[in-house]
This record gives C-alpha cells, sequence and structure tokens, in this order.
C-alpha cells in the first residue's frame, strides 16, 4: 500500500513517499535523514505527538508557565493530557525544567516547566 | 542625564539581540549595552510556547521560552547589561539613541556602533484592506498568542483563520487544545504559508481544513463578531462570485505577514529594500549609515529562530572588527534577485571571503535549480529537491568563484 | 423619581454642545448616550474638517450657523485644549468649467459671510503648497482641521466638569407626557425632565416621533474611508479638494487629520440602514482607484486602517430633496427642544447649533446664570507632543511618562491611565484609543492592545468577560484559559 506523509521531526518537512503492508515499511523515498524512517515507522505503529500549553501559576508575577512534555504521549491522548494541565495549579516560583507533574497519565512522560515564574513580590508594586 | 557613551548599543533584546550581544563579549568587546522594552528580554520567543525551536543550533527540539534561555542565561553569565523596561525613541545618524525609561528617566547614549534588532510585527487587518463591519473578535495570531499564552485571557471559542503563516497554523493548534473549534484555515495563494511540518501536525491532526486560493470578503458583526463570509479566489485574487461561503464564528485571526519594525532605522536614515521591508546591508550586515547594523527580522522575515541567531552572531562579528580597525573592508560587489528570486540578501559582498546568502523563492519549485550568474556567465548552480517560499534557502558562496566587480544576480527555477 | 430640568438625548458633538452651553445656566442636566462612549455616531465618522461655509446655501441654518462657530474656533479650542490647526484649504481647478465652478463657491461664501476667499494663480498655490496639483485655485483661509473624538469629548467633560450628568449605555426607547413633565424611557430605566432635547442625529427622525413631532425623513448618506500612515502624510499641511462635481458635491479627495495621517475619502452613496457601518470591497476598490488619481502615495503600504461613516440627512418625503437643519420649538410641543438632521458642517457648527437651541429654550422659560461655570478643559498631556526638556521634566515627576505603552504614536503609561480614569468613566478599549491615539498607528495595537485591556482591568476591577472592544456586546474575551 502507497503511504506518503510529511515528516514533522524538524523544519526540513521531508515529503515521505513509501510503500508499506499497514504495519511494516516495504520501501522509503524522500527521507534525506535516516530519523525519516524512524518516524514514518512509529507514525504506521502508533503515531505520537508531543504538546505543550500552560499551567495556572498562583503567587507569580505573572498568572501562566509555559510547559512541554518530556516525551511525545500517544495521539488519542492529547485531549486527556490537557485536561490534567487544565486541572494544575502550581505556587511560584517556578523554574525552568522543574517537573511540575511526574508520569503524566501513567504515560510515561512529565510535565516540564519551560519558563521561570518568579514569585510576585521580586518586582513589588509599580 | 547626562550622555552614556558606549562602544556598541544593541536595540532589541530578542533572540538577535541577545546572539549579538554575546558573541561581541565573546569577542572581547566590554562597553556593550541592549536595550530591551519588556521587562523580561527575550523578545516574540517568550509568547511562543510551542516547541520546534533550537533543531539546527542546539540538535534538539526547544520550545520558544526554552530557546530565548540558553541565550539569556549565558548573557546573565556574561554580565551584560540589559536595560529592560526600556524604549528606544529615536536612533541618529551619528548613533546616539534617546531612549526612556521608568528607572532610568530620559536615556542619551552614543556609540561606537549601534546594532538594530527590532524585529517585526504583524500585518493588520488595516493593511490588507479587509472589509466589513468593525466587531471585537477580530485579531492578529500574534495578539491571540500573547493573550492566551502570556496573559491567560481566552479570546473565543468559535475561530477562522486568515493566512496559513506559522503563527496561523500554531495558533489553530493552540485554540483546538484550549477548545475552541477552529473551522478552517483560509490562504489566499495556492499554497500554504507555513511550514509542511505545521500543516500536518497543527492542522492534519485536528482535521482542521486548510482552503486554499480562498479569502475574507465580508466580517459580519457589530458587537461581537457573528460571522465571516469567505469566498474562493481567482488567479488574480478576485474572489469569484458564487462561491461564497458563510462561517459562523466569534473570532478571526489574521496571519497574514510579518514586516519587519523599522520605525527607528528611518529615523537614523537609513536605507530600506522595499522587497525586504529591512534594511539594505553588505555582507556584515552593515546599513547605508556606517556603524549602524542589522541582523534577524528586522532586516528580513525568517521563518527559524536558529538562523536569527547565526546571522546576529556574523553581524557581531563584523562589528568587533568594525569596532577594532574603525572601519570594515568595502564590499563593491551588487547581489541582485533574479527571475524566480524574491530577494537576497547580502545586497553587497565583498568578494574576498566566503559568505552565505539569504533567500526565497516567489513560488513553490520541485525540483529547484538555483543559479548565481556574473558577467552572463554561471558562476555557481545547484539544486534542491523542492524550494517553498516559506522556506528561506541558504546558499554558500565561495570567494574564488567571484571575478572582478559585476553584478552577481541569483535565479531559481 | 428625581426630576431633571432638562433630558439631551443623544451624546455626538451636538449633544455635549447643547450640555456645555445649557450648563452656562443653573439647571439640573443629564445627557442619554446608547453607546458605551460619546461621540461614536456621525461626529467620530466624518473628515475631521472646520469647514469655511462656502458650499452651502445662503441663508440657511447650515450657512449661518457654520460660518458663526468657524469664526470662534481658535478661542473654543483654546479653551477646551481640543488640538486644532487653520490650514485654510484649496480647492483646485484646471478647466474654465472647473473655475466657473470655483467662482461660483466663492460667491455663495460671500454672500454667506466666509472670510478671505480668493482665487489664487498657480504662483500663489506654489508658496502655499506646491504639491498641489491643478492650474489655480480658490483658497479658503477660514477651514481647518480637528480631531473630532477629542473635540466631542472636551465638550462632554466640560460639560460634566460643570455639573452635567452622563448615563452612557441608556438607550432611549419610549417618551410621554406626565401631567407637566416628561418620562423617557431608557434600557437602563426611566428618566424624568421638563425639558428633552432631541440631538440624536442619525436617530433624531425616529427620537422626534417619540416625542410627538412625526413626519420626519432621514436619509443615510454613508462615506467610506481608508486612514494612511502618518508617511503618506509628510509633507502634507493643507487640504487640497478636486473640482467640485457638475452637482456641487467633491470627489474622493485626500485630507490631512490634525494627527498627520491622511484620510483618502469619501465616497458617497445613500443607505437605508443608518447603523449599517459596513466598508465593503467594492467601495475599497473604488477608493483605491479614485484616490489614487488625486494623491501619488495611495498605496496598500501605506494603509493602515478602512471605515465608514452615516450622515443623517433630513430629507422631503415626497421629492427626498435634502432640507437644511431643523433646530426648532413649538407650541404643540411644550418641553421639547427638536434638533432634526444635523449633519456636515455638524462638527464646524455644534457650539452655534448649540446656543440657538438654548436661546429657543430660553424664550420659553427664563435661565438663570451659573456663576460657577467655567467655560476651561484640559485634556490629556500628550508626551509625543512635547520638547525634550518637558519630556525630561515629566519622567522626573511621574515615572509612567518613561513607560512607553504604544510605540508607533509614542503614548505612556501616563497617558493611558489618565485616559483610563477619564471623568466621564468610559472603559472601553475604544475609549483610550479615541483619547491618546494609543493602537491608532501602524501596528494597530499589535504591541499595544493587551497591555491596554490589562491595564483597564486593573484599574476599573473588571473581570475578563466584561471588556469591551467599544460598542455594547463587543467583549474581548469568553473568560480565562486558566480560570
Amino acid at each position: 500500500m502507497k503511504t506518503s506523509c510529511v515528516c514533522i521531526i524538524c523544519p526540513k518537512g521531508c515529503e515521505l513517499e513509501g510503500e508499506t503492508d499497514g504495519q511494516e515499511i516495504l520501501s522509503l523515498e524522500g527521507a534525506s535523514c535516516p530519523r525519516g524512517r524512524e518516524y514514518l515507522a512509529q507514525e504506521l505503529r502508533d503515531p505520537r505527538r508531543t504538546i505543550t500549553s500552560t499551567v495556572l501559576v498562583e503567587g507569580g508575577e505573572s498568572p501562566l508557565v509555559s510547559v512541554r512534555l518530556s516525551a511525545p504521549v500517544p495521539k488519542n491522548q492529547i485531549f486527556a493530557v490537557m485536561e490534567a494541565i487544565r486541572r494544575l495549579r502550581v505556587v511560584a516560583p517556578v523554574s525552568l525544567g522543574e517537573v511540575l507533574l511526574p508520569d503524566l497519565l501513567r504515560l510515561g512522560c512529565d510535565l516540564i516547566a519551560t519558563h521561570q515564574v518568579f514569585a510576585a513580590e521580586k518586582y513589588g508594586p509599580r | 542625564m547626562n550622555l552614556m557613551e558606549k562602544d556598541c548599543i544593541i536595540i532589541g533584546g530578542g533572540p538577535a539581540g541577545l546572539a549579538a550581544a554575546i558573541r561581541l563579549r565573546e569577542a572581547g568587546v566590554r562597553d556593550i549595552v541592549v536595550i530591551e522594552r519588556e521587562r523580561q528580554a527575550g523578545g516574540i520567543l517568550r509568547q511562543c510556547i510551542h516547541d520546534g525551536f533550537g533543531l539546527t543550533r542546539f540538535q534538539e527540539s526547544l520550545s520558544g521560552p526554552e530557546y530565548a534561555w540558553r541565550f539569556l542565561e549565558k548573557a546573565v553569565d556574561l554580565n551584560i547589561p540589559l536595560l529592560t523596561e526600556t524604549t528606544a525613541l529615536k536612533v541618529c545618524p551619528d548613533k546616539t539613541v534617546i531612549a526612556v525609561s521608568r528607572r532610568h528617566g530620559w536615556l542619551r547614549l552614543r556609540a561606537r556602533a549601534v546594532v538594530l534588532a527590532m524585529g517585526c510585527r504583524e500585518r493588520t487587518r488595516g493593511a490588507i484592506g479587509l472589509p466589513g463591519t468593525r466587531p471585537a473578535g477580530v485579531l492578529t495570531a500574534g495578539v491571540a498568542q500573547s493573550y492566551i499564552n502570556i496573559h491567560n485571557l481566552m479570546i473565543g471559542r468559535d475561530a477562522v483563520i486568515l493566512g496559513s503563516g506559522d503563527i496561523g497554523l500554531i495558533m489553530a493548534r493552540r485554540l483546538t487544545l484550549e477548545g475552541a473549534r477552529v473551522h478552517a484555515v483560509l490562504e489566499i495563494q495556492p499554497h500554504a504559508g507555513g511550514l509542511p511540518r505545521n500543516i500536518r501536525q497543527c492542522l492534519d491532526d485536528y482535521g482542521i481544513p486548510l482552503l486554499l486560493e480562498h479569502t475574507v470578503v465580508d466580517i459580519r458583526g457589530t458587537g461581537r463578531l457573528e460571522s465571516i463570509l469567505a469566498a474562493k479566489v481567482d488567479a488574480n485574487r478576485n474572489p469569484v462570485p458564487g462561491s461564497e461561503r458563510e462561517f459562523r464564528c466569534d473570532t478571526l485571526i489574521l496571519s497574514v505577514g510579518l514586516i519587519p519594525e523599522n520605525e527607528l532605522s528611518l529615523t537614523a536614515g537609513i536605507e530600506l529594500d522595499p522587497r525586504t521591508g529591512g534594511a539594505i546591508v553588505d555582507e556584515h550586515y552593515q546599513t547605508s549609515v556606517p556603524g549602524i547594523f542589522s541582523a534577524g527580522n528586522v532586516l528580513h522575515v525568517h521563518d527559524l529562530v536558529d538562523f536569527v541567531s547565526l546571522e546576529a552572531e556574523t553581524l557581531a562579528e563584523s562589528v568587533a572588527v568594525f569596532l577594532k580597525n574603525g572601519c570594515l573592508e568595502s564590499c563593491p560587489i551588487a547581489l541582485k534577485a533574479g527571475s524566480g528570486v524574491s530577494y537576497v540578501l547580502p545586497h553587497t559582498i565583498s568578494g574576498t571571503r566566503e559568505v552565505t546568502l539569504s533567500l526565497r523563492v516567489r513560488e513553490p519549485l520541485k525540483p529547484c535549480l538555483i543559479t548565481v550568474r556574473q558577467a552572463g556567465g554561471t558562476v555557481l548552480s545547484r539544486r534542491f529537491a523542492k524550494a517553498l517560499p516559506a522556506e528561506m534557502i541558504h546558499l554558500p558562496l565561495e570567494a574564488e568563484i567571484v571575478n572582478g566587480r559585476t553584478p552577481l544576480e541569483v535565479t531559481a527555477v | 423619581m428625581e426630576c431633571f430640568d432638562v433630558l439631551i438625548i443623544g451624546g455626538g458633538v451636538i449633544g455635549n454642545a447643547v450640555a456645555r452651553e445649557l450648563m452656562r445656566y443653573k439647571l439640573r442636566l443629564g445627557l442619554l448616550e446608547k453607546e458605551p462612549d460619546v461621540g461614536t455616531g456621525a461626529s467620530g465618522r466624518n473628515t475631521g474638517m472646520l469647514h469655511a461655509g462656502f458650499s452651502y446655501a445662503p441663508g440657511s441654518l447650515r450657512a449661518k450657523l457654520c460660518v458663526e462657530a468657524n469664526a470662534e474656533f481658535d478661542r473654543v479650542a483654546r479653551e477646551l485644549d481640543v488640538p486644532f490647526r487653520r490650514t485654510g484649504k484649496l480647492v483646485v481647478g484646471f478647466t474654465e468649467e472647473d473655475r466657473a465652478r470655483l467662482l461660483h463657491y466663492k460667491a455663495i461664501g460671500e454672500q454667506n459671510g466666509v472670510p478671505g476667499l480668493e482665487m489664487i494663480d498657480r504662483k500663489r498655490m506654489d508658496a502655499i503648497e506646491p504639491a498641489a496639483g491643478g492650474n489655480f485655485a480658490m483658497y479658503s483661509p477660514s477651514s481647518g482641521i480637528l480631531n473630532p473624538f477629542l473635540y466631542t469629548i472636551a465638550l462632554a467633560e466640560n460639560a460634566h466638569a460643570n455639573g452635567a450628568e452622563y448615563f452612557l449605555e441608556h438607550e432611549v426607547l419610549d417618551s410621554r407626557h406626565e401631567g407637566r413633565v416628561r418620562r423617557v424611557v431608557t434600557t437602563r430605566g426611566d428618566f424624568l425632565a421638563r425639558w428633552v432635547i432631541n440631538c440624536a442625529g442619525l436617530h433624531s427622525g425616529r427620537v422626534s416621533a417619540m416625542l410627538g413631532l412625526p413626519g420626519h425623513t432621514i436619509g443615510g448618506f454613508k462615506g467610506e474611508y481608508f486612514v494612511l500612515d502618518k508617511r503618506a502624510g509628510e509633507g502634507v499641511n493643507i487640504p487640497i479638494y478636486p473640482p467640485p462635481r457638475p452637482d456641487g458635491g467633491f470627489p474622493t479627495h485626500a485630507t490631512p487629520t490634525i494627527d498627520g495621517n491622511m484620510l483618502v475619502g469619501p465616497n458617497s452613496l445613500w443607505t437605508d440602514d443608518l447603523t449599517d457601518y459596513t466598508v465593503t470591497r467594492a467601495s475599497l476598490a473604488e477608493l483605491i482607484e479614485d484616490g489614487g488619481k488625486m494623491f501619488s502615495r495611495m498605496k496598500p503600504e501605506y494603509f493602515i486602517r478602512n471605515f465608514a461613516g452615516i450622515r443623517p440627512k433630513r430629507m422631503d418625503p415626497a421629492t427626498r430633496r435634502p432640507l437644511d437643519f431643523l433646530i426648532e420649538t413649538r407650541d404643540d410641543a411644550p418641553g421639547i427642544v427638536n434638533l432634526v438632521g444635523i449633519e456636515s458642517p455638524g462638527l464646524t457648527s455644534a457650539l452655534a447649533v448649540a446656543r440657538m437651541a438654548v436661546r429657543l429654550l430660553a424664550t420659553r422659560e427664563p435661565l438663570e446664570k451659573n456663576p460657577l461655570f467655567t467655560p476651561l478643559r484640559k485634556g490629556i498631556l500628550r508626551f509625543a507632543d512635547q520638547d525634550e526638556t518637558t519630556r525630561r521634566r515629566l519622567i522626573e515627576e511621574n515615572p509612567d511618562y518613561g513607560e512607553i505603552i504604544c510605540r508607533c504614536e509614542c503614548v505612556t503609561r501616563a497617558e493611558i491611565l489618565a485616559a483610563i480614569r477619564n471623568p466621564l468613566e468610559v472603559a472601553t478599549v475604544n475609549g483610550v484609543k479615541n483619547r491618546t491615539r494609543a493602537m491608532m498607528g501602524r501596528c494597530q495595537g499589535g504591541y499595544c492592545q493587551t497591555r491596554i485591556t490589562e491595564m483597564i482591568m486593573e484599574e476599573c476591577g473588571k473581570a475578563p468577560t466584561e471588556v469591551l472592544l467599544g460598542k455594547p456586546g463587543s467583549t474581548l474575551f469568553t473568560g480565562r484559559v486558566r480560570p
């Protein structure tokens, strides 16, 4: 069966054209690096995505901290993950790289802060 | 306030300004200052919470804030003075900079070199002359991104996005993840404006249709946006009668292009290129005013921040030489964008060292042959599997292949 | 329920001018406006011209009131601290036919008492404005340009400071006699008054009928405009009008604004819907084509905005011929001053219109002078307009002047705060915009809008869902992303 898709691993966006049996790759063209094959193989077996979002911060100099996942999650779990992120509240200060939620939904990945948020006192009133 | 004298003033603490400052310090230029209007440096990256940054630079996929932090951390380590919450009002041709700040008051600074790193702004509804009423709920993608990611404010529940630039695609996904419904992304061109990977992971993954050769022909609603009328366009971008389709929505997001923010460059009397909207520069990234340099999105709009940093670092190396020698090698050879190429940078080169050209093609080409000609002869040609207007092409040009001072022309087929 | 001496319906330039002039007397006065701010209808949607009065029929109210109000405007602008420049105006001509029409206007103008009208040759034109096209021109030295938002706001704030009470977002639904007073029913409760003054502009025909004076036909005369970047306005100091059309109207023209932008427009078309501010694709194309003939910088790179305005033209119901302003009191309608069909040159004429309305009221009821009345009002100081010494001093005295919120127009935090804390308690985003110019520049709020909405929420204690762009219902947010 012919399969074609755009590789999302890097901004190059290689257009992968392959022959598959639905599970395994039989032949592949268009990938300019080995990651293209890995991506397509994963996409056929168990498509995964990483997502980024924000978490509510209490007592911080900004109301939100940006977050990401430490590893991709199954595509069909994205909205479940978003729901967990939406429910979470953290207290300032938050440091960049801090794990805000370990082993999110037992999916084997952590929720990580991608920015630092100081406690509100740091700046004080204007 | 007395005049503050510096070796180099960098205007803008985004990715370009920070990268330039760090490289200047590393090159031994000590007396520098970065002027940043926000409370925190990092520029637009602070609101770009999605990942995909840094793949070229750091070989890993970072979010915007993380990418910015790598530079900010280094700037702090190097003790680079950052004048935050300070807005530059004017840059004079003699390299005096007027700035104001609540903490420092009225500032008059002068430097031997000024680096312009102000980034870009978004094209607006008014600039593209969209018809209709003026309800709330029509906003640019960057403003929407700032509201949602920084200010914790939700802008709507039912959206249509006009323009398939990367920010528009990223916002389509972001809104969907936050529970809004994105009905469609409309693109007036016959090809997408953003990167193919973003079409796939921001639209296809969530079943959001991309309607090519479509635009908005009416905006309806008095208080809040009630609906938009979309229509297909013909080859001249005129709406095809009868193709109109109404989308009921409370939000219209515009991702219709970025414009280098060169208001300060104009106060300095710097010549701009109408095609890029940025300064005319030589291979040192020096503008038409000696000692004033420009790089990053204020020079031309990039698709990847990695190349913004790289460009700013190359600029910084030139600035270091300029500060040391008081001048730079002259660049008498002009570079011109020929057929198939919308622009090529830098505008002039010396011909004595290798430079990397940045260029964009006018239309998608698959495959694509880029040719550099001089005096009728081909000096360089390179084949690419594909070339898209959305993707900037970097083309190294060795000094040996350049002969004399006749202009070079770059074409794409 | 307390009874007002006077209730004014409509917070446009006319309603506010009437309020201001009535506050010279001891009266309890209320002004009802359906929108969240003053001046959002025809008053804020026009070219911002102070007209000289050379194109109105001699003997008409339009001619008389325009010339009267034009003459005093330097003083008015000073009193109310309103940006205004008496630029003069050139109406250019190319052909002998044009010359005949210009001479016609000159004669009308002189009959109306317009001062200083002159036919000038190319040489004189070069001295006044070398960029003007044409072989000759009529020069009108008394024409000028002003900021229509700030003028209307200034009148309102001055009236308010002298004791007028403002009721915004109060749309009048009905009115009836109740003994010797009138009850006015609004969307937010009822009011009683001894006098009701109809200043409802576009809706003056409808309100007149509500007050028991039916029969007025109001036609909407719509004009659409492009606003161009200040860079397009560089060096353009005087409005230059093209030769008038055979019917006496002016084709699309380019006019500098008091703030340095250029307006290209208006086109002109009749509309039945007096609230339809839609700008159509066809009109934009027409403006680009016609405007381009008049003004070389009519190019997409200079576009920053477009808008539409509608003029309420009172018309003869039978012939649909436009009629003059109607300003009247009547024996059969006690307690009512009726102003119908006040359109261009309404902005110019506002105070003269107001004085006439006050005189009519005073013939029916003696008015007692208000000794505390002050004609003076101070606007928000503009950081961008100050010299360096003043700017430095301002920042030293108040650090909020050191924080630039709107970069394109160089508007500081101090000005935004002053606008949010405006005396009329208008708390919309457009309210801040019209008072400060923040968000009016080339990025249209791309940089500052997020800050300004945050400041409105903080200063006014508003929830995200309560922040309005401008009109009722124009909510900007559905709530918090993370509640």
